[in-house]
């Protein structure tokens, strides 16, 4: 039961992938059809990136959740933040892909790097990249290059292997065939409040 | 005099489309207020400290309760005495998240615990999310805010699995336990705050699932499920002592179910003691006079101002304020009179140039780990007001 203090008021606070709904919502890009910000939390289809400028102009991923939509925040280096839509993920993959048939990419010819990683080879380096870029799968997937480039293409290793961690969810689901089960409890309950059942001093 | 500022609001289609709908309260006025608490880096660092150490005593002081078989005094109902017992004597129980509710902490005045919401505690979203919101929503720094607790619960939801090792292992030691997560049907409050845990759990890199609570299905052998599919972990936003006292076929079956370790049920069952009000008093018999603390007793304190409730009232129902003389100076009727008195010493909780009251709300997730604040009037009750904050020095 002993407990340890490891960290202090955080330096920054990202609140995950509601985060990217807060900033989506705020610049109304938001779809009203969205009823529920909560459906479907356990079906992975998409990923939040937050994506930071560095000083030297290059880009690089500081965090990455699955979700249930894709979204991807760009963090410049003035501090102001925006999400990258649809037709300018669609864009910044399409023109890598033309530099990965050139050769010219950094993601597959690491040689090109011309030191500061653009936005879009950042993009494709991300979870959420590859799976917009699914199209390119192959390009990228089986090369080598690419696999050990996108390592480096997070901000520190907590950052990689954090997002890594996330994207692998088991899903083993246990079976059972008893008959004793019982359910229904708490099913009385249910006068329809907006506020919570148990009171906020619960 | 608590320092407010005046910020723009959030729109109620701008919160619905986060998931929060209850921004309204039942006589129409907006839940969250449009102004920030300012509160100086000092006192964010004393709110801190003050929870970390209260947290601590908590823990001694539940072994105390153990030791000396003090649950029933406390008011813990008797089908969950031994859950409570059996949770606290394993590890893998794991407390997740709870709020202490504070009096002071601004204006030089004393940190001072009034209770512990260590079971359901409520206020989550909006201490994690809309308050952060506001900032953003306003263009303010975002890390003038003493609130990391949606990060730092799922820190502690990693914890489940590596207990007091080192988060950055989860992936190394997760072996696909998975968590389903449930509410009562018809409250989006219960249901969302639920389903935010559910969010960081998943993002935590736990396999989850949602059911109500109704949907659910136990067996004393083989354990929770939903459909067909097992489940190692429930979360219920359910109160343990809801439990006990409404579904006592449910106790038994949860007792059954943790003693052939079948499921472990968050939070533990040992945060019910926490919850008590009844373990305030023990408190003080422990740390006597603690700067922290206040005076709490079964019996009416003499001569002093102090606050009759009863050991597992909610939203201050049940609360009587008695001045000096014993004379009631305000009062809110309830639904809880069947539970024990106990009696607290009066405290004044800061207030703004209306006279409005300030209570100070401490997520706690294995540290201190967001700060926000409830306004309203003498006794807070369901239509207090949510604040958020703002550092400001």
């Amino acid at each position: 039961m002993k407990k340890k203090y490891i960290r202090k008021i955080s330096d920054y606070v990202v609140a995950g992938g509601i985060g990217a709904l807060v900033i989506a919502g705020m610049q109304g890009c938001e779809k009203k059809s969205d009823e529920n910000a909560f459906q479907e939390a356990s079906q992975v289809k998409g990923a939040f990136v937050v994506i930071e400028q560095m000083e030297n102009d290059g880009y690089t991923i500081v965090e990455e959740y699955p979700s249930a939509t894709t979204r991807v925040v760009v963090r410049e280096k003035d501090g102001t933040e925006r999400i990258l839509s649809k037709a300018e993920m669609d864009k910044l993959v399409a023109d890598e892909a033309i530099k990965i048939d050139n050769g010219t990419s950094s993601l597959t010819e690491p040689s090109m790097s011309s030191g500061a990683p653009g936005l879009g080879s950042i993009l494709l380096s991300s979870v959420a990249g590859a799976m917009l870029g699914s199209y390119i799968g192959n390009k990228l997937f089986n090369n080598q290059n690419y696999q050990s480039q996108r390592r480096t293409n997070y901000k520190t290793p907590q950052a990689y292997s954090k997002s890594n961690d996330s994207f692998k969810k088991a899903r083993s689901g246990g079976m059972k065939s008893g008959t004793k089960k019982k359910s229904g409890f708490f099913g009385s309950k249910s006068k329809t409040r907006s506020r919570s059942l148990f009171g906020f001093g619960g | 005099m608590v320092d407010l500022e005046k910020v723009k609001p959030l729109t109620g289609e701008f919160l619905e489309s986060i998931g929060f709908y209850w921004h309204t309260d039942e006589d129409k006025s907006p839940y969250i207020a449009d102004e920030l608490v300012k509160v100086t880096q000092e006192e964010a660092d004393a709110y801190y400290e003050a929870t970390n150490e209260i947290y601590d005593m908590f823990v001694e002081a539940g072994e105390f309760v153990m030791e000396n078989d003090l649950l029933h005094e406390i008011g813990v109902p008797f089908n969950v005495i031994e859950m409570v017992k059996q949770s606290w004597d394993n590890d893998v129980n794991w407390h997740l998240y709870g709020r202490f509710d504070l009096a002071g902490g601004l204006d030089g005045k004393q940190i001072k615990l009034i209770e512990f919401n260590a079971d359901t505690p409520t206020a989550l979203f909006e201490t994690a999310i809309v308050q952060w919101a506001l900032l953003k929503v306003n263009g303010m720094e975002d890390r003038l805010q003493f609130n990391n607790l949606y990060e730092a619960i799922k820190e502690n939801f990693k914890r489940l699995v590596v207990m007091g090792g080192d988060t950055e292992d989860f992936s190394k030691n997760y072996d696909g336990w998975k968590i389903l997560f449930s509410s009562v049907r018809g409250s989006i409050e219960d249901e969302n705050t639920t389903k935010l845990l559910q969010s960081a759990a998943n993002e935590a890199g736990f396999g989850t699932d949602f059911a109500f609570a109704d949907e659910v299905e136990f067996d004393g052998e083989e354990g929770i499920f939903k459909g067909e599919e097992n489940f190692e972990y429930w979360f219920k936003l359910i109160p343990w002592e809801n439990i006990g006292i409404d579904e006592g076929d449910l106790a038994l079956i949860l007792r059954e179910i943790t003693e052939n370790q079948k499921a472990i049920i968050l939070n533990p069952a040992y945060t019910l003691m926490f919850q008590s009000k009844a373990f305030m008093k023990i408190l003080w018999d422990l740390y006597p006079n603690h700067p922290l603390l206040l005076e709490t007793s079964y019996e009416p304190l003499e001569e002093k101002k102090q606050v009759e409730k009863r050991v597992f009232g909610r939203e201050g129902a049940n609360t009587v304020i008695l001045d000096e003389k014993n004379h009631v100076m305000a009062q809110e009727e309830g639904e809880y009179e069947n539970f024990a008195p106990v009696y607290q010493e009066y405290v004044e909780l800061n207030t703004d140039a209306d006279g409005q009251s300030y209570q100070a709300g401490v997520f706690y997730a294995y540290e201190a780990c967001g700060l926000g604040f409830r306004k309203g009037g003498l006794i807070l009750n369901n239509y207090s007001k949510f604040v958020g904050h703002l550092i400001n020095n």
